[in-house]
């Protein structure tokens, strides 16, 4: 099992060799209905420089092209076997096996399965042909004041392409939304905002130590981030609410205050779930919060009662 | 208060008899061992005994007469009941379980099916002897039996209408909706009159057909003077409950019976309870006593609205009585019930007889005809919710956003309706199919998408459930069956020499009008037959134009030419089929057509591997022009193909996309195809709705690809969506209105909802004691999900769930 490491702002991966002007994309969603205002379409940037512990989405975290592995669809044909140049895959009585230790993502395996059994998440996209996915569905952004939302893993990691991404939807006429984690320089931040109408922002934890143990990095470079865009673009800010970490009145209290401070639109309170646990067998990984409960229905609403009571729209999200 | 209500809604609810047909039949299989009807049901030989003892009686005289003292005789002599519940009174068969078949038309799959093992429960041994006496007067006579007569001078017309896996000839869809504004505005009286003056007229003027058309007129005075009549039984029966009834409150219920069925339907309604009586009485013989077919198509809102209006004004009803009347309407749609053959079962899976009101739209003036009956219609559904009848939402610019959110709130329910109708393409489409704009614009849907216009001889008539896969599948054997060398088919090209897409296509459509041509001559050579044998005096009085021309709505047509068609079954499968076609062996050229062949007719076994391939090839559903563009071929041609054969009034024919449970019960009967499906699956449901599971771009993405299917070069199409509930909860709600308004931008002609969640499907697959009232759409319609065979449920549960992330 492999570990995962927030990656190093803005650094090519070795094994990210056709970077040129294209982005590194693992989805693009269709009809997303939580990352900003209407019907939207949410394209995800692969590559994160935080590595928090109860991410749903952890193939976003890596800056490279990966395998993702689905047992239910294999077919037992083998053809992976033969594919895989270093003999990192075998049949056993238990089905087919990989050694992720050995694996080196050269994505042979995934090229020759015929049933998707094994695929490779991340894909290179350029700028047009991100834009004509997002295009697809103008209609219902128009009839619904949707748009765009770039996400992540971080997206601000892929600055570059991000602010062209946003420029030629901004261009284009379709509402543009950023969804950071603010754990980027701000220069790069600076650049994409011009062409940004709305910001999300998770906020984690407002103490930094607790930051860290959570998600690997500190807050102060985030929290300072979040105050100057809030001077200059809308913003509204999530909180993932997750038990036994970050859900602590006090904390609680502390995030609102500071939402309150920079004057935040909105407060999103994203619920703890355990969807993306079955993702990291998959990517050959051991999921971090293995055993841990979402919070229930009345520890939400009191989290609801309690940024309300600083004057502020709560959202709960799914 | 809201504990009060739902116990008075328990209380309806637990006094409706469904009889709703199980599909027993699958293909040419018989599927599962269930019971063709739930437990309790009955057929009634009440109506056929005493059309029978009535055509005794009347040897040798005029067909139209006949049948007219027939329906006399039955309206007379039948059991009439009245409920201890009942606010509006109405019944069809000698109880409420009870379902029954017209004997006229035919006997003999109903004799088979009573006698043997599925309907053995249906009748006792006293009804097996009486059924045993009727049809020893009928062999030979019905429909049916001259229909065997004309088909067995010709071998081509025996052999294709008989169901081979490709065609099913369709009984039942006989439909038309009749002027029911025409009937609350004048009375049946009203009506007598004019025949009347047609009489006198005719006497006068002496044209060569007089006698035919003076035969008709006569006719019509016999039917509607005898439902008047009927209706005053009802009014009689009132009386005589009103007498004994100790509770006051019901008596003065039950004395209003008595005044409204002296009343209507033989003079004009003038309050709103008036008018839904005389709107049942009249639909209970138009479309089920005289001649028992689907559909209703009534535009609800826009004729109850001004009854309703005065009635407030007036200060004579509150709106919580008059939603409390609808729901007692929308029962007697609900208790209909029909005898299906085994056969067909497998079409109507689930279905009682398909009914529908319809509200919103635009009327012949082009305004909207929103009112309060609009949203009242929708707030009994909320209060009480039922299979039939389904209601259908007309959706246009001038809609208003309340009456959207309201369907929304129905819909959310599982219900599966309203759907929704498009009047931006409809309205353009029914132009394009020779309808004036006035009429254009008072389209109404009568069950499914069936396309009509309420008055107008229109007598919509789907010729036969057309499995499109399967001419595909015909095309790759040259129309010959591999199993027998039979020659079935059209004799088409080698596959093995096709060398792009193009050559598939022709083949294809070739097939399509090879099997065109044997069902228009089947079609054509019946319904001459109907023409001459059964005639509709009832329903003819009531269609606008009959008895001005003084003949019976079988002999004539009106000049917009919508009326004939065949329903698209599994259109989506051809168009993934051809893509797949189209990129693995003419574009990437990893199989040649040959090998494909031989692996299809092997079921895939041991090419599981080339199944993945064919199945990861793109599909419809996804907004990928690569395969939508051929869907659209797909359906245009075909369409083009149909429309040039032509009915016996000269009418071109069209595709339609009101598969019913066909998608299902048909595709067990075509092999393997080569969008990987595997022999025996089911198609994708509707026209337009993309195979189960292979839409992964969302339901936006699924909106994007239908809108590439134009309504106006093609059909009027069905598309089917899934959805989990939360998806129209809380602030989603507003979401999914703007996800509707972008449905009829794209200019989609139809869509529906079934809002469910898989678990609970589930669930009551397991434990269908639990969840007997569970309802779910299934295809153009919906049913109870515990009436669905266990392979249709499994099909149900398999398509794509709309969840939002």
């Amino acid at each position: 099992m492999k570990n995962v490491e927030p990656q190093e702002i803005n650094v090519v991966s070795s094994k990210d060799p056709e970077n040129n002007h294209k982005g590194l994309v693992f989805n693009i969603q269709k009809f997303s209905l939580h990352d900003g205002p209407g019907i939207r379409t949410t394209v995800f940037m692969k590559g994160c420089s935080l590595a928090c512990r109860w991410c749903s989405n952890p193939e976003s975290m890596n800056r490279y092209r990966e395998i993702m592995i689905y047992d239910v669809r294999c077919i037992g044909c083998k053809k992976c076997v033969e594919a895989c140049p270093i003999g990192a895959i075998v049949f056993t009585e238990r089905g087919r096996e990989i050694d992720w230790d050995r694996c080196d993502n050269c994505l042979e395996c995934a090229r020759v399965c015929p049933s998707k059994a094994i695929e490779c998440t991340g894909d290179y996209m350029t700028i047009d042909e991100v834009v004509k996915k997002v295009e697809d569905d103008r209609i219902f952004y128009e009839n619904s004041n949707g748009g765009m939302t770039v996400s992540g893993g971080e997206a601000l990691v892929q600055s570059k392409f991000v602010r062209e991404l946003l420029k030629k939807c901004r261009e284009k006429g379709i509402h543009t939304a950023l969804d950071t984690t603010g754990n980027a320089p701000w220069q790069d931040i600076e650049s994409v905002l011009e062409y940004v109408d709305l910001v999300l922002m998770d906020i984690k934890h407002m103490d930094t130590e607790m930051h860290k143990k959570g998600t690997s990095v500190e807050n102060e470079l985030i929290l300072g981030n979040a105050r100057k865009i809030a001077k200059r673009v809308r913003i509204w800010i999530r909180i993932p609410l997750i038990p036994d970490y970050n859900d602590s009145e006090a904390n609680i209290i502390r995030v609102a205050k500071f939402a309150s401070d920079i004057a935040a639109e909105k407060v999103s309170v994203l619920p703890y779930h355990d969807l993306g646990s079955s993702k990291y067998p998959k990517l050959g990984r051991v999921y971090p919060m293995e055993g841990t409960t979402p919070p229930t229905e009345e520890a939400v609403e009191r989290v609801r009662k309690t940024i309300e009571s600083f004057g502020l729209e709560v959202e709960i999200g799914r | 208060m809201g504990t009060a209500k739902s116990e008075k809604v328990e209380h309806l609810n637990e006094k409706i008899s469904i009889k709703a047909v199980r599909n027993v039949r699958r293909g040419q299989e018989t599927e599962g061992n269930q019971e063709i009807y739930r437990p309790g049901v009955k057929v009634c030989l009440e109506r056929n005994s005493l059309l029978t003892e009535s055509y005794k009686m009347t040897e040798g005289e005029p067909t139209v007469i006949r049948q007219a003292k027939a329906l006399e005789h039955v309206l007379l002599n039948m059991t009439i009941y009245i409920r201890d519940w009942e606010k509006i009174v109405g019944n069809y068969a000698s109880s409420p379980d009870a379902v029954f078949w017209p004997i006229e038309q035919n006997w003999k799959s109903v004799h088979r099916l009573l006698h043997g093992d599925e309907g053995k429960a249906l009748v006792d041994d006293a009804g097996r002897k009486e059924l045993d006496r009727i049809v020893e007067y009928w062999g030979g006579k019905t429909v049916s039996d001259i229909r065997k007569r004309a088909f067995a001078g010709s071998p081509d017309l025996e052999k294709y209408w008989v169901y081979e896996g490709t065609m099913l000839w369709s009984q039942w869809s006989d439909q038309g909706v009749p002027n029911y504004e025409k009937v609350l505005a004048i009375g049946l009286n009203g009506i007598i009159r004019e025949a009347e003056e047609k009489l006198k007229e005719l006497g006068k003027r002496l044209p060569f057909d007089y006698i035919q058309q003076k035969d008709f007129c006569e006719a019509v005075i016999i039917v509607l003077q005898a439902s008047i009549k009927w209706a005053e039984r009802y009014a009689v029966k009132a009386e005589e409950i009103a007498k004994e009834e100790k509770d006051m409150e019901r008596r003065k219920e039950i004395e209003e019976v008595a005044r409204i069925c002296r009343k209507v339907p033989a003079n004009p309604a003038s309050t709103f309870r008036e008018a839904l009586q005389s709107f049942i009485l009249v639909h209970l013989i138009g479309h089920q006593i005289e001649f028992i077919t689907l559909g209703c198509g009534i535009r609800f809102d826009m004729i109850m609205e001004p009854f309703f209006q005065k009635d407030i004004a007036d200060g004579t009803i509150t709106r919580a009585e008059a939603v409390e009347l609808i729901k007692h309407t929308r029962i007697h749609l609900e208790e209909l019930g029909q005898m299906y053959s085994p056969t067909t079962t497998q079409v109507y899976g689930g279905v009682q007889v398909l009914q529908s009101l319809v509200i919103g739209g635009v009327d012949s003036e082009g305004r909207d005809v929103t009112g309060e009956t609009s949203y009242m219609l929708l707030d009994s559904v909320l209060e009480l919710q039922t299979l039939q009848p389904s209601i259908v939402l007309r959706v246009h610019d001038g809609t208003p956003k309340e009456l959207i959110l309201k369907a929304i709130d129905v819909i959310k329910t599982g219900v599966g309706y309203p759907s929704l109708q498009n009047d931006k393409t409809l309205i353009p489409l029914m132009m394009k199919w020779n309808c004036p704009l006035e009429d254009a614009r008072n389209y109404t849907i009568s069950g499914c998408v069936y396309l009509d216009v309420a008055g107008k001889n229109i007598l919509r008539r789907n010729a036969t459930y057309f499995s499109l896969p399967r001419c595909l599948w015909w095309a790759l054997h040259q129309g010959v069956n591999p199993k027998n060398g039979e020659q079935y088919g059209a004799p088409t090209q080698d596959p093995a020499g096709f060398e792009s897409i193009d050559d598939v296509m022709d083949a294809y459509l070739e097939q399509v009008r090879f099997f065109m041509d044997k069902q228009v001559r089947v079609e054509n050579v019946t319904r001459s037959i109907y023409a001459e044998q059964y005639p509709r005096p009832f329903e003819s009085a009531l269609t606008d134009g009959c008895i001005e021309c003084g003949q019976d709505l079988r002999k004539w047509r009106y000049q917009g030419r919508v009326e004939s068609f065949s329903i698209a079954v599994g259109p989506t499968n051809v168009a993934d089929s051809m893509a797949a076609i189209k990129k693995i062996v003419f574009d990437e050229k990893r199989v040649s057509m040959k090998k494909l062949i031989e692996i299809l007719e092997k079921n895939w076994e041991g090419n599981e591997d080339l199944r993945q391939i064919m199945l990861a090839a793109p599909k419809f559903g996804n907004d990928d022009d690569y395969v939508d563009m051929i869907a659209y071929d797909v359906h245009r041609r075909t369409e083009e193909v149909v429309e040039q054969f032509s009915d016996t009034y000269g009418s071109d024919f069209h595709l339609d996309g009101s598969a019913v449970s066909a998608t299902y019960g048909l595709s067990l009967d075509t092999p393997a195809t080569p969008d990987g499906r595997k022999d025996g699956d089911g198609f994708a449901d509707g026209s337009l709705s993309p195979t189960p599971g292979m839409d992964v771009n969302g339901p936006t993405a699924v909106l994007k690809s239908c809108s590439k299917i134009d309504t106006l070069t093609t059909y009027n199409h069905l598309l089917n969506q899934k959805f989990t509930p939360q998806f129209l909860e809380g602030a989603n709600r507003e979401v999914f209105y703007n996800y509707i308004k972008s449905w009829a931008d794209l200019g989609i002609s139809h869509v529906q909802f079934n809002v469910v969640d898989r678990e609970t499907l589930i669930e009551a697959q397991k434990n269908p004691e639990k969840q007997k009232n569970l309802i779910i759409r299934v295809a153009g319609y919906s049913a109870y999900f515990i009436d669905l065979s266990k392979g249709l449920q499994d099909h149900i549960i398999e398509r794509t769930e709309q969840a939002f992330r």
